[in-house]
């Protein structure tokens, strides 16, 4: 116990040693090279960031960027991670679904979601119709995939045990097949929720009124790094936050599956 | 020996059906665009017009300049210089975090801070600062990759056994060779999936680039398509970047298998 707790002080102070240096760095480095031309030094990004968050970016605070490109991420990913997970499952358990998709989904997959952004704004326009969309895209495609191979590898023993203790199809696809994909599919999730988030900040970036995306992109129109500074902190955080609770989420659900991850 | 072709012809069957069902797909497509004419050829092209933009695009320079070799030459150069040094810095940064410990207690927290920032969240600062040639994409790809790589070497390194590195010990290995014999082919696998995770993020992060501030390479072909309102050529892009990463994975994937041999590489 002793032990543990000298190592994590040893951590602590190990952390708050490089994270200093790191800042110091940047400090020296914008104060005292020809970096000052184009970067602000670190006081300058972190006061500014608490005034981004209290007054206004273009039309509205930094908080209300976050929150438009939250609203785009949970609508998008919702929508993607139900009929991915939905499909996977279906994929994976019956022969038929999978050789009727799986040539199609193979032939989408490899695209990036980036990639769908000028199609996406041809046919949808530059609302929110277009970012659901990519969003959408990009969480749909890896839980379909997780959701697949989750259904694919349940121990055929198991299915085998309960067809012969009388189970109908639908019951060992609702009581075998989804429970015993749950951890593969929330793997799926996992990569899915960081991947609508940089899709989200990337669409953003391309053509939007605001959203986070719209602050590190205007900042780099007007030549004002300190908001691109704020606005890469900002995404930072809130990537960091969704994973967490994804993370947490998991360990809830899954609790029996330890995978230590 | 009977039920081996039973088998067979039961995955023929399923064949037949994923045919089919790829056909059946253009056929829909054809049948709605080029027959109904639910949407215009502007908004969303039919599959010959697609075909037809492909053909053309190998050869002509309109609407934006260069053929479509050219465009996937600018985009494969960017990618794979910073793919490659990604791959140069992040292998070994992962492996020695994982290895030493002090390394660990300096590099982690700093890591940390860095990675929940999606790689593309970078580009608008990366191109005020260096501007707007082959340099901030590059430092994109580089960051996207190297993240990657960590992640996935240091996870590999930590899954050593502990028994394993006994074993070393009994034989009276240095610190080295445990390293060089023990950690480093039981993270094989995981490096490798490192590298494809990393070339599929890096290609993304190239052609996000490329939309955003770019005056070559294909994601910049596909935001001209849209600004000529030719979507058969954002069509064309597309398709060109989704089987480009195609390709890279089966190159990492049998280079895995070739490597990483007995290693539980699939």
């Amino acid at each position: 116990m002793n032990e543990k707790v000298k190592e994590t002080m040893i951590s602590a102070i190990c952390a708050v040693i490089s994270i200093g240096a790191f800042l110091l760095l940047w400090w020296w480095g914008t104060h005292f090279t020809t970096l000052s031309k184009l970067m602000p030094d670190p006081v300058t990004v972190f006061s500014s960031l608490i005034e981004y968050c209290v007054g206004t970016v273009g039309k509205c605070s930094l908080i209300v960027h976050m929150l438009n490109s939250l609203r785009r991420v949970l609508i998008g990913f919702l929508l993607g991670s139900l009929v991915g997970i939905s499909l996977g499952l279906l994929m994976g358990r019956y022969m038929l679904a999978r050789a009727i998709f799986n040539p199609i989904f193979r032939f989408i997959r490899p695209i990036p979601p980036i990639a769908w952004i000028p199609i996406s704004i041809v046919w949808f326009g530059l609302g929110e119709q277009a970012k659901i969309f990519l969003i959408f895209l990009a969480a749909f495609a890896n839980t379909t995939l997780n959701a697949m191979t989750g259904a694919m590898s349940v121990d055929p023993e198991i299915i085998n045990a309960s067809r012969m203790l009388g189970a109908k199809e639908r019951q060992i696809f609702t009581t075998i097949v989804i429970p015993a994909a749950v951890p593969s599919i929330f793997a799926g999730l996992q990569v899915g929720i960081s991947s609508a988030w940089a899709s989200v900040v990337a669409a953003e970036m391309i053509k939007a009124q605001n959203g986070l995306g719209w602050t590190i992109q205007a900042g780099m129109d007007n030549n004002n790094m300190t908001q691109i500074l704020a606005g890469i902190i900002m995404i930072g955080v809130v990537g960091f936050l969704l994973a967490y609770i994804m993370r947490k989420a998991e360990e809830v659900m899954c609790r029996w599956n330890k995978s230590g991850r | 020996m009977k039920k081996k072709k039973k088998k067979k012809k039961k995955f023929n069957k399923y064949m037949i059906i994923s045919c089919c069902s790829v056909l059946a797909v253009i056929g829909i497509w054809y049948f709605c665009i080029n027959i109904l004419h639910l949407k215009q050829e502007t908004v969303f092209p039919g599959p010959f017009t697609v075909a037809k933009t492909f053909v053309q695009k190998m050869t002509s320079k309109v609407p934006d300049g260069a053929t479509l070799p050219t465009h996937l030459l600018e985009s494969l150069k960017v990618v794979l210089l910073g793919y490659s040094l990604g791959v140069l810095f992040g292998v070994p940064a992962g492996i020695l975090m994982a290895w030493s410990k002090w390394v660990d207690r300096f590099m982690r927290p700093l890591f940390d801070l860095i990675r929940p920032v999606p790689g593309l969240a970078w580009i608008p600062m990366f191109i005020l600062l260096f501007g707007i040639g082959i340099m901030p994409k590059a430092a994109v790809i580089f960051l996207s990759t190297s993240v990657a790589c960590i992640v996935n070497s240091y996870t590999g390194i930590r899954q050593t056994k502990q028994e394993h590195l006994w074993v070393g010990d009994v034989f009276g290995f240095s610190n080295r060779q445990k390293l060089f014999r023990i950690a480093i082919p039981t993270a094989l696998p995981m490096i490798f999936t490192g590298l494809r995770v990393a070339m599929g993020a890096a290609w993304m992060a190239s052609v996000a680039a490329e939309l955003l501030a770019s005056s070559a390479g294909l994601g910049y072909m596909i935001q001209q398509g849209r600004y000529a309102s030719k979507a058969s050529l954002v069509f064309v892009g597309m398709i060109m970047i989704g089987l480009v990463g195609l390709i890279f994975d089966a190159i990492l994937h049998w280079l895995e298998i070739k490597v990483a041999k007995g290693m539980n590489a699939e």
